[in-house]
């Protein structure tokens, strides 16, 4: 081969090969001028995915000097791709985090403090400290939520049975009534549980236990026994599918969750899950409080921040990425757009202005938080490690409800590890 | 032979000095050299992939597997830290090693066997054999893909095929992928339906056994089994040799079946935790990437010792035609 054309052959190799990883990398500064480009990382669905590109349409309309680069993912692959990110010194200015990675994130420097980047004098206050990690506010809420039950009446109506009474009604009840909606025999199980930590949380709060208490577990293994006592229960009474369909049920989505296929009457999910269940069921779902152990003073529901605004420790333009958090949460032309999709909005003023455009579930759940606000607990972040916490209370109730070991050792084995994934 | 390469070459009488010989030769040389390089522009490309993107990360995982590293801050040292937990406090560690072991010295033998079996079965001169070779090859590309694994946990759930299926022989089924005595079962299932590969690889070893030997057994009053066992089997030993390192090696690091099948869990109760599936686990979900990173250099060596368990025991009963 002639060197000339042995060279044009080597460039061209080359050229290709830039070109080829320009293509993989393409999320670099795309927007030229003088425009400050930052980057929003947030995960959820297709619907999430146009509504957000709407609002930030918005905010540039209103900021033409800003232009906003969402950067979207599924839930399943979120934290994997954003600490992937954070590592190689890429991280978005902007991202969404949920409360059980916030300390994780604030606590290894990877988020800067937002006080006085954001007005937050019209969020709600208790709240708001919730996103707080050693006394600096790294994270504002993007609205709230709340662990209830979901009763669809219907089939209450048809075995028989009728609506308890929320504010009295005790774990035994719950199981009770359970039991007799399967009995009725309609294919319908009285209930499907779940290994939730939000409900341990709540169940041990009605005992007196906090979850977390500082940087251990809180949670006795009398409570943990007594809690798994409820799932034994469920399965013996046939309240409940057997241990293996539970298992597979939690393992699949709320669409596919027997509440939403008709196949179940009673189930625990977040107030913000509502909208899918009753799409998917058809059927009109009532909030119910959760059922308390007998004597309790407390219900021990909360309210949850659904997803936290935060901004990159390392953004080179967090005045803007405070503006950008700031018309999420306190312009009421985000909050139009947005509604009930990242929770019920916690500004009062925002919340009144987009009111009458919520749909009719979200009004209901409002009406709902309304009436249980004065009975909620407090709630703040939980130490770091707190991400794992599901999959081992998943891991160590199974190992218990497939009858593989003991309740007692069942609740050593789950508090040994959970104080170590906290502790790490 | 004892001649090393230099002494032959002294031996050689050195030739006549050709007119201009040595102009000629540092011309032979230019070109030669000329020719090199041209070799490793053209290799240019694929020796910055293998680099960057090859022994730079291996190098990069060798150092994090003496870390702590969080992914989010910078790595610190912790010497031999990562591999002494890994034997000691990490049961979950010990599971997973359980597990996979179980999954490769089940799946594998069984996988060969029934690989072996439709080889010889196709291998009998059937009509329309190519089909036959494509249709029993496609489980070997669709096995490791996503949508088999989903199409798994459906056929095996509660309200499966499989379970309509015993229902109409009045067999009440479980719940095969949730729960934990039988979700192992199901994967090694999948991994024993994958026979399509090491079977082609059968049918090729089987057409070079010369039809010659099975004439001069028949004349000699063997039947069908003796001459499978000692004429089918003995010549196919180094195939069975090469498909036993290859899956070996292949299943042990199986991912993508206990991933999706127990929706990234290794659950239920860890029954299904695969070892890479655990690495993964521990490097992106719990942030202890230094840790994984130990993981992958102690499966590095696992995979390198049974290869090499695998080669020595194969003097005993592996049999290549030419030696005795």
């Amino acid at each position: 081969m002639k060197p000339r054309m042995m060279w044009t052959v080597a460039l061209l190799s080359a050229a290709v090969m830039t070109a080829a990883a320009g293509c993989g990398g393409g999320s670099g500064d795309k927007a030229g001028g003088d425009k400050i480009h930052l980057r929003f990382s947030y995960w959820g669905s297709d619907a999430r995915q146009k509504l957000t590109e709407q609002v930030i349409k918005k905010f540039e309309e209103k900021n033409p000097t800003i232009d906003i680069e969402g950067d979207f993912s599924n839930w399943e692959s979120y934290y994997e791709k954003l600490a992937t990110k954070v590592a190689a010194n890429d991280a978005p200015d902007v991202i969404s985090i949920e409360i059980r990675g916030l300390s994780e994130y604030a606590g290894r420097n990877a988020l800067a403090d937002l006080a006085g980047k954001v007005t937050t004098g019209d969020l709600d206050q208790q709240v708001l400290t919730s996103g707080q990690v050693d006394g600096k506010q790294y994270a504002i809420p993007s609205g709230v939520n709340t662990f209830s039950m979901l009763v669809n009446k219907s089939a209450l109506d048809k075995a028989k049975q009728k609506l308890p009474d929320d504010k009295s009604w005790t774990w035994d009840d719950w199981i009770n009534l359970a039991k007799q909606i399967s009995a009725a025999g309609n294919g319908v199980n009285g209930a499907e549980y779940n290994y939730n930590p939000a409900w341990l949380q709540i169940f041990a709060a009605q005992r007196g236990e906090k979850f977390y208490d500082g940087n251990k577990i809180g949670v006795t293994p009398e409570t943990l026994k007594a809690w798994w006592g409820i799932h034994q229960q469920l399965i013996q009474t046939k309240g409940s599918a057997d241990a293996a369909k539970s298992a597979e049920l939690i393992s699949v989505g709320p669409e596919q969750s027997l509440l939403a296929t008709n196949a179940g009457a009673m189930g625990m999910w977040w107030s913000n899950q509502l909208n899918a269940l009753s799409k998917a069921s058809g059927q009109e779902l009532t909030l119910m409080r959760m059922p308390k152990t007998a004597g309790a003073t407390t219900g021990g529901m909360f309210l949850q921040p659904s997803m936290f605004y935060t901004a990159s420790a390392k953004s080179d333009h967090l005045a803007e990425a405070g503006k950008f958090i700031d018309f999420l949460v306190n312009d009421p032309d985000a909050a139009s757009i947005l509604l009930s999709d990242r929770g019920l909005p916690t500004n009062a003023k925002v919340l009144a202005a987009v009111k009458g455009k919520l749909p009719a579930v979200d009004q209901k759940t409002l009406t709902f938080i309304d009436a249980v606000k004065s009975e909620l607990s407090p709630i703040v972040a939980p130490p770091k490690g707190a991400l794992q916490m599901e999959d081992i209370l998943k891991r160590n109730s199974e190992e218990v409800l497939f009858g593989k070991t003991t309740p007692e050792a069942g609740a050593q084995k789950f508090l040994t590890e959970a104080n170590a994934a906290i502790a790490g | 032979m004892s001649v090393t390469p230099d002494s032959a070459v002294a031996t050689v009488p050195p030739r006549a000095q050709p007119p201009g010989g040595r102009r000629r030769i540092s011309r032979v040389n230019a070109h030669k050299r000329r020719e090199a390089r041209t070799a490793y522009v053209f290799l240019a490309p694929w020796f910055i992939g293998l680099f960057v993107i090859t022994v730079g990360p291996i190098l990069a995982s060798l150092y994090l597997s003496f870390t702590d590293y969080n992914l989010l801050e910078a790595a610190k040292w912790v010497g031999w830290d990562n591999y002494s937990k890994l034997f000691t406090v990490d049961t979950r560690f010990l599971t997973s090693l359980k597990v996979t072991t179980i999954y490769v010295v089940v799946s594998v033998p069984l996988q060969l066997a029934f690989a072996l079996g439709l080889a010889l079965a196709l291998d009998r001169g059937l009509r329309g054999l190519s089909f036959y070779r494509s249709i029993y090859y496609l489980p070997s590309l669709l096995g490791g893909s996503v949508a088999i694994a989903i199409l798994w946990r459906k056929l095996f759930g509660s309200d499966g095929l499989v379970n309509a299926l015993l229902d109409v022989f009045g067999i009440q089924g479980a719940g095969w992928v949730s729960d934990p005595d039988t979700a192992l079962g199901t994967l090694i299932l999948l991994h024993v339906w994958t026979f399509g590969a090491p079977m082609v690889i059968f049918l090729a070893g089987l057409r070079q056994i010369p039809q010659s030997y099975y004439e001069a057994a028949q004349v000699d009053g063997a039947g069908k089994l003796r001459q499978f066992r000692s004429i089918t089997l003995p010549l196919l030993t180094p195939i069975i040799f090469f498909n036993l390192v290859l899956e070996v090696i292949k299943s042990f690091q199986s991912f993508t079946q206990s991933f999706i099948v127990s929706s990234g869990t290794g659950g239920p109760v860890d029954s299904t935790l695969f070892y890479t599936l655990y690495l993964y686990l521990k490097g992106f979900k719990s942030y202890e990437m230094g840790y994984a990173a130990a993981m992958a250099w102690v499966l590095l060596l696992i995979i390198a010792g049974l290869t090499g368990v695998n080669f020595l025991a194969s003097k005993y009963w592996v049999f290549y035609g030419d030696t005795k």
